[in-house]
């Protein structure tokens, strides 16, 4: 299957300012997309329409990764998606230029927390997404009991069109 | 030396970006050939040519590529269009549709940028509020003859629709009077003048609102255009109407009006089937309209 994840350039450039404030002790900043969905034979979009940023007191305080955030943050995250129901999609940033990839932590504690959107949202793919400066890269979910499928094509949207998500 | 040569300066990397493009033309009339012409030209590579109708003899004053053999044969208008693009370029990705739009709308959403180039208006109407919901630009292009005293007024419009911006009902390229005028014709726009000069301005302009959106050679200050045509005049205007609309909330598209609100992603998901066929429970059978019709408010026999 296809997917494609196309965004509003403003709402991608809020994503990208939200993400490289610093915070008090947390090393990266981590938030949510939500998404509505679209699909066809083979095909699915998915369209977002809005971000919300973590909450500074929803990080928790662990020098184990660069930043880890608590039940909290998911429960307020996946309300805000419930109405309009919307896909939800974890993001952060690597920074740097060129395709970015998830990391070890990145993959096995999306594997355990993605899948688990499904009891809220039940009817939208879920997911996760991180970004580098002039790309990006992302995982879906479209059933909780199986593998995620690799976003395909990342297109923005706004004075220009472009088919990644880089800055010009 | 690439056939792209002389466009290098449309951005270091505009030709691999036009390849990897695919674009859906609406209509492969006056104005749709015109357009898939110069997007061939212009090393576009995936095309989705959508048009149900064939070619008669009354289209050779304007169709593209079209040509007295195809009359005769009554050749499909989206195999013109193919035909003409292959010539161009061969190893052009090109699905022909031949079909109304509203048939062909697993082909279209796939799309980069979509082209209206349809006469209806009511199909540009439900054309644009699709490309909306699917965060798609939309190029719009119109034209029409006026009789005007003892003469004839050539004008049309082309607007690029996208999210945030002015729509078609903001610019007045569509209103209640002409959806209605329509209707009382039975949804037909008629065999209105048509001639293939303005069609040939109007697709040079959309052709441009597009390469200035996929390729960075231009950067555009505003979100959407509008530019309006003087066919006695000759002259291509920004539209005054655009300019006045530009910075209130469209009132007819909202933003957040995206997707599918009936979407359920476990449709997708493929699970054993529970029953065999002929132990499943009888269910009524009720015709379900496609969900881009029923956000539109219309009836299946629209």
């Amino acid at each position: 299957m296809k997917i494609t994840v196309r965004i509003p350039t403003p709402v991608l450039e809020g994503i990208r300012a939200d993400l490289a404030r610093p915070h008090a002790f947390a090393g990266e900043r981590v938030g949510f997309m939500a998404a509505a969905a679209m699909s066809s034979p083979g095909t699915l979009m998915l369209l977002v329409r809005g971000y919300r940023p973590v909450d500074d007191d929803d990080y928790n305080d662990a020098s184990h990764v660069s930043a880890e955030i608590g039940a909290e943050a998911f429960r307020k995250a996946l309300q805000w998606a419930y109405r309009p129901r919307s896909a939800l999609l974890h993001v952060h940033s690597h920074h740097g230029f060129g395709k970015p990839g998830f990391s070890t932590v990145d993959l096995r504690s999306g594997s355990r927390f993605v899948p688990s959107f499904f009891t809220t949202i039940p009817r939208m793919p879920q997911g996760m997404v991180v970004l580098s400066n002039d790309s990006a890269a992302g995982l879906v979910w479209i059933d909780e009991h199986q593998d995620p499928i690799t976003v395909g094509v990342f297109a923005q949207m706004g004075r220009r069109y472009r088919r990644d998500w880089s800055a010009s | 030396m690439s056939w792209l040569e002389r466009q290098s300066f449309l951005g270091p990397d505009s030709e691999e970006r036009l390849n990897d493009v695919t674009v859906a033309i609406a209509g492969l009339g006056g104005g749709g050939s015109h357009t898939a012409q110069q997007l061939a030209h212009v090393g576009v590579g995936g095309f989705v040519l959508v048009d149900d109708d064939r070619i008669d003899n009354t289209n050779l004053n304007r169709l593209v590529g079209g040509t007295r053999q195809d009359v005769v044969d009554a050749w499909p208008k989206v195999d013109i269009a193919a035909r003409l693009i292959r010539a161009v370029n061969p190893d052009a990705r090109i699905r022909c549709v031949p079909r109304k739009w509203q048939e062909a709308v697993s082909e279209i959403i796939g799309a980069d940028a979509v082209f209206g180039c349809v006469d209806s208006v009511r199909a540009k109407d439900e054309l644009e509020a699709f490309c909306r919901r699917l965060l798609i630009p939309y190029i719009d292009q119109g034209m029409d003859v006026h009789e005007v005293g003892d003469g004839f007024l050539v004008a049309g419009q082309v607007v690029l629709s996208v999210p945030g911006a002015p729509c078609l009902r903001c610019l007045g390229v569509i209103t209640d009077e002409a959806l209605e005028e329509e209707a009382r014709n039975y949804g037909a726009a008629g065999g209105k003048p048509q001639v293939v000069w303005p069609n040939g301005v109007l697709a040079s302009t959309a052709v441009g609102l597009f390469m200035q959106t996929v390729t960075p050679w231009f950067t555009p200050e505003n979100l959407g255009e509008c530019f309006e045509y003087d066919g006695n005049l000759h002259t291509v205007q920004p539209s005054d109407r655009m300019r006045r609309s530009r910075d209130l909330p469209c009132p007819h598209r909202s933003t957040q009006d995206i997707g599918d609100p009936m979407f359920d992603v476990r449709r997708m998901v493929t699970k054993p089937p529970a029953l065999h066929r002929a132990e499943a429970t009888e269910v009524s059978r009720v015709v379900r309209r496609p969900w881009w019709r029923r956000l539109l408010g219309l009836s299946s026999s629209d």
